[in-house]
């Protein structure tokens, strides 16, 4: 008796195993995709995996929203630390790949069937070389880029009586000294003629610093192969520019983006933001309100093109993947024209391909969203983050310095940026 | 044959038991091993001998955080203790509505410090603070309560305080209604007035409540974490960035898990000898 019983113990115990191995092999077969969880994105995903599945019965894909969390960059350290990660994930921001290019958990794209002559296809080599990891392989496929620019309310240009809204330095001085207003007269500012957030946040520096470094600098790196880059006259005249606009009170010290958005209340003129800002702008304007969008300020007599931080966010592969080639050959689905367009339409964020200005396939989008047209235009003009596992670190370094010249005038440009440098190499000393 | 008396006290601690050595026992020898590594979590863990300790030692913002903990527990536990024994002894006397004001002394208390926290975020705006609004109406200069590096650290150490004073006057109540009336009956035959009879009678009598209170609001003030973290991010210029929050940052935002680890072994000494010390002063004074 008590040998039969433990026959049938193996028996259900095998069948139990049996049936958990063939459902895991069910679920290898099908990739896992997480998406952005918000819900443009969402439906872009559902879009693309549709028609993939439809198209690919042996092959499928499960999209999913990134699981909810205090950020997806949270989330995602968290995957990789428990081995959960998905197979593809669609929302990397580019400073974060080469950490976890270098803890070897991302799939070196460039070792993939033709990687490499797509990749060459849709971008530009400039962003190549700019993606490319520090060991010289390629783990992130650019995606989408989302330029930070000036907004300026159109209402208040004309009423300053310039015919364009400021481009220089100078420029911006003159504009902002016009524009302050106290209107009580309690011999406080009221009115600002821009706005940058004060907070020493790391990546609150991507709306300030960051964007006008590169404006001035021509797309300069803030670090290479990690040695500091930023140690030059660009930074330097940006904290100047800066230091500048705050002493003066054109822009606020507060924290005004704690009460209703000052751009639209008419507290201030300006602001750098990016394209994200017009559905916004479009549902919450008041009535006659206008607005347009330029190229950041640059120091006076700058020369050639105006360069901008592009917010890039780009797609993985995790090791844990496998069948990266299928990963892959699904990918590309999801960044051809064709998706670009609906990437476009849906989302209202760029695809990061070269000609996307002057490529009539998207012509129609562009005529129909002319504010959408001025950021394309700059896209050829835009800069992503250097390959450097300890970006964030550096990004703080550099707005602790920014807190202590800008904001509060205790250091000059010189010595703050000397200081900011000395920390960064330091780090890399580590 | 096993003593089943013998395993019964073993099975009865063993939940305690088990608790103890997965949350507590587990994570602090855990956490000793992380101070002799670098660790980002994502990358295998790399031995670094001491390198943390001595950088520890060559970190001006840890010394500095740590200074911005002493300074707020400097303006805290007075604070605290005075304004709470003042309004325990209000409310130890018969005044009309004493309980209505005991119950809205202590609502702060059970309120969010994150609710709290932003509450007294908006009062101390610059711009668009009521604070300032109050004063510039009056015809006094608008003050930078969290934008002024000088200040930052008193104006989160008196937000702490009306977050916390519930708490201790609840204790200094009990305290208060310990002490015989006796002795406050022979002290007005003796013709004491009512400042002789606190100082003489009521301070030396609760100072095992003052000292519980010393206690619990230094272990509290060197926890200081939600306060700068909501309403300063620990600025402005490092100003109020306290000790917890730099270990927080250095943990899980840069992901330096060996010298967080390292920070936090070291601050928990400091918080183990200023208790000591504190101990050893007030059990000398009694």
């Amino acid at each position: 008796m008590k040998y039969l019983f433990n026959i049938i113990i193996v028996v259900l115990l095998s069948y139990v195993l049996i049936s958990c191995s063939s459902n895991n092999k069910d679920s290898r077969n099908a990739l896992l995709y997480w998406c952005s969880n918000n819900t443009d994105e969402i439906k872009f995903a559902k879009i693309n995996t549709d028609e993939w599945n439809k198209n690919n019965p042996n092959d499928q894909v499960k999209y999913q929203p990134v699981p909810e969390g205090r950020s997806s960059e949270e989330i995602i350290l968290a995957a990789v630390v428990g081995k959960t990660t998905p197979d593809i994930y669609s929302n990397m921001w580019q400073g974060d790949v080469e950490a976890y290019a270098q803890a070897g958990v991302l799939v070196a794209l460039d070792t993939l069937k033709g990687f490499l002559d797509f990749l060459y296809e849709r971008c530009d080599s400039v962003v190549i070389e700019e993606i490319k990891s520090l060991d010289g392989h390629i783990y992130q496929i650019p995606w989408k880029i989302n330029p930070i620019m000036l907004i300026y309310n159109i209402n208040f240009i004309n009423d300053l009586e310039l015919t364009s809204p400021p481009k220089i330095y100078s420029e911006f001085f003159d504009a902002s000294k016009k524009f302050q207003k106290d209107f009580d007269g309690d011999g406080y500012i009221d009115r600002w003629f821009g706005y940058s957030e004060v907070e020493v946040t790391w990546w609150q520096r991507f709306f300030d610093f960051y964007p006008l470094y590169l404006a001035a600098s021509g797309g300069a790196p803030l670090v290479k192969n990690n040695q500091v880059a930023f140690n030059n006259e660009y930074a330097i005249e940006v904290f100047s520019f800066l230091q500048e606009m705050y002493k003066k009170n054109y822009f606020s010290k507060e924290k005004l983006s704690a009460r209703q958005d000052v751009f639209l209340a008419g507290v201030t003129a300006t602001r750098f933001t990016g394209p994200w800002e017009i559905a916004h702008a479009e549902k919450f304007k008041p009535k006659g309100f206008e607005y347009e969008y330029t190229f950041m300020p640059v120091p006076d007599g700058h020369q050639g093109p105006v360069y901008t931080y592009g917010d890039p966010k780009n797609i993985v592969i995790f090791k844990t993947c496998k069948y990266p080639q299928s990963a892959w050959n699904y990918i590309k689905t999801m960044i051809d024209r064709e998706s670009d367009l609906k990437l476009l339409e849906i989302t209202n964020q760029l695809p990061r391909r070269k000609n996307l200005s002057s490529d009539t396939f998207f012509n129609d989008y562009f005529t129909n969203n002319p504010k959408m047209k001025i950021f394309a235009d700059q896209s050829v003009y835009v800069k992503g983050t250097d390959a450097s596992p300890v970006l964030k670190e550096i990004f703080d370094l550099i707005s602790q310095q920014y807190e202590a010249c800008v904001v509060y005038g205790e250091k000059t440009p010189e010595e703050a940026i000397n200081d900011a440098a000395d920390a960064v190499n330091l780090l890399f000393l580590e | 044959m096993i003593n089943k008396k013998k395993i019964l006290p073993y099975l009865l601690v063993s939940p305690y038991l088990v608790h103890f050595m997965l949350f507590v026992a587990f994570p602090v020898g855990f956490s000793i091993v992380l101070t002799f590594h670098k660790w980002n979590i994502i990358s295998p863990m790399e031995f670094t001998g001491l390198n943390n300790y001595i950088r520890l030692f060559n970190d001006k913002t840890f010394i500095r955080s740590i200074s911005n903990t002493l300074i707020f527990l400097v303006i805290h536990i007075p604070l605290q203790i005075i304004v709470a024994l003042f309004l325990a002894e209000i409310l130890n006397q018969k005044i009309k509505l004493r309980g209505a004001f005991r119950g809205a002394f202590f609502l702060p208390v059970i309120v969010s410090g994150v609710v709290v926290t932003i509450l007294w975020q908006q009062l101390y705006g610059y711009d668009t603070g009521l604070l300032n609004r109050l004063l510039t109406g009056i015809g006094i200069g608008k003050i930078g309560w969290l934008t002024d590096p000088n200040i930052a650290m008193a104006s989160i150490a008196v937000m702490a305080t009306w977050k916390n004073v519930g708490l201790y006057i609840v204790l200094f109540l009990v305290g208060l209604q310990t002490v015989p009336t006796q002795y406050y009956e022979a002290a007005d035959l003796e013709g004491a007035n009512h400042l002789q009879k606190f100082f003489r009678i009521t301070l030396p009598m609760i100072n095992p409540t003052i000292f519980m209170v010393v206690i619990l609001s230094t272990i509290g003030g060197f926890s200081l974490f939600i306060e700068p973290y909501i309403m300063t991010g620990g600025g402005p210029l490092n100003s109020t960035m306290s000790a917890v929050l730099y270990i927080y940052k250095q943990g899980f935002f840069y992901y330096h898990m060996g010298y967080a680890a390292t920070l936090g072994l070291f601050f928990a000494f400091i918080i183990l000898a200023v208790v000591m010390i504190q101990k050893k002063f007030i059990e000398k004074d009694h």
